[in-house]
């Protein structure tokens, strides 16, 4: 039987939010062709496009660990699905040097295990002061996958993103 | 062709989004009556479909400008209303929201329709304080005296409290994490 935060996350992916974002394309999960299986809870696997640019594909895909989900919030990465590991330095997405879109996907960062954000569980958790410092970005269990995804999906997408 | 059931996605006024399926021949009023959205008898409420995104084209030198979106025909159905396209259907007390952004001893308004999206409202907020595309892009809105920064992808008619049309937002720069 699914546990709890399985069920609460399952539940989020067939809300209108998280439906209405992959009708427009934003977001979604890998088809059974790319990926026949999703790996044990608590990870999951999904894609969010990326604004086109140079040699860079349209999408990346992203390995979640969503333990204790809405709980407490998503940590992750880019992800190779070819390798099924973390997507290697080369292949992930850059940022404008001293940009937002930089600092949340660096790498000389937990080696880019997780993003770089107040969402993200593992950098919250180094991070106590961001609470007050960035108080509109405090995760609560009012939260689900599509505010993360929000965050994730307009930097792909900034004028900021440079590609590879 | 023939369109098939499709998904819809319903807005109201201070309340979660619902999806909602209906057939290509289906009325819409019976779509939001079943939906729970609407209850029969019940006073007129104005629904509107799509997203709009009239205030991009306004001209820069326009002051307190209206979106045209108009409500449309609950006897319709959801074939005739290109729902298939527009997707999403929003029903509400205000026939248009009016909205202040305050950004560096300015404010700027419009009576945006309440099918707009903050991520709309924000790129015609940036336009209008003329902010240069790239810096701009990290700059966001947050509801006046709260410190909410309201998702790109929600619509201002969910925003709204009950029987207001009204909100104010301040164009504030997104803190890049640092430390």
């Amino acid at each position: 039987m699914d546990k709890p935060d399985q069920r609460l996350f399952e539940a989020d992916l067939a809300s209108a939010q998280f439906r209405a974002g992959a009708q427009k394309g934003y977001w979604g999960l890998p088809g059974t062709d790319l990926l026949p299986e999703q790996p044990a809870w608590p990870l999951r696997i999904l894609w969010v496009a990326a604004a086109p640019r140079s040699e860079a594909p349209n999408r990346f895909y992203l390995q979640l660990d969503l333990a204790d989900y809405r709980t407490a919030s998503p940590t992750g990465t880019f992800w190779d699905l070819k390798t099924g590991t973390m997507l290697e330095a080369a292949k992930r997405p850059k940022g404008r040097n001293g940009s937002r879109v930089a600092k949340v996907f660096r790498m000389d960062w937990e080696e880019g295990k997780a993003f770089y954000h107040p969402y993200d569980r593992v950098a919250a958790k180094g991070h106590p002061k961001w609470a007050t410092e960035q108080p509109s970005l405090i995760w609560d269990s009012n939260h689900t996958i599509v505010d993360y995804l929000e965050e994730i999906h307009p930097l792909l997408n900034s004028g900021d993103y440079i590609g590879l | 062709m023939a369109v098939e059931a499709i998904e819809l996605f319903i807005h109201r006024q201070g309340a979660k989004p619902r999806v909602a399926v209906a057939g290509p021949h289906e009325i819409l009023r019976e779509v939001l009556v079943r939906a729970e959205v609407l209850i029969e008898g019940q006073e007129e409420l104005l629904v509107f479909v799509g997203e709009c995104e009239e205030a991009l084209e306004e001209p820069g030198e326009i002051e307190n400008g209206e979106d045209g979106h108009v409500a449309v025909d609950l006897s319709l159905t959801i074939e005739a209303l290109e729902l298939h396209r527009h997707r999403h259907v929003h029903v509400h007390r205000c026939k248009r929201v009016a909205v202040e952004v305050h950004f560096n001893g300015d404010t700027k308004r419009h009576r945006f329709s309440p099918a707009t999206t903050i991520a709309v409202v924000t790129q015609w907020a940036r336009k209008k304080f003329k902010l240069d595309p790239a810096a701009g892009a990290e700059y966001v809105l947050q509801i006046c005296d709260t410190t909410t920064q309201p998702r790109p992808s929600e619509h201002l008619g969910e925003l709204v409290e009950p029987l207001v049309c009204a909100i104010c937002f301040k164009l504030v720069k997104e803190i890049t994490p640092q430390g």
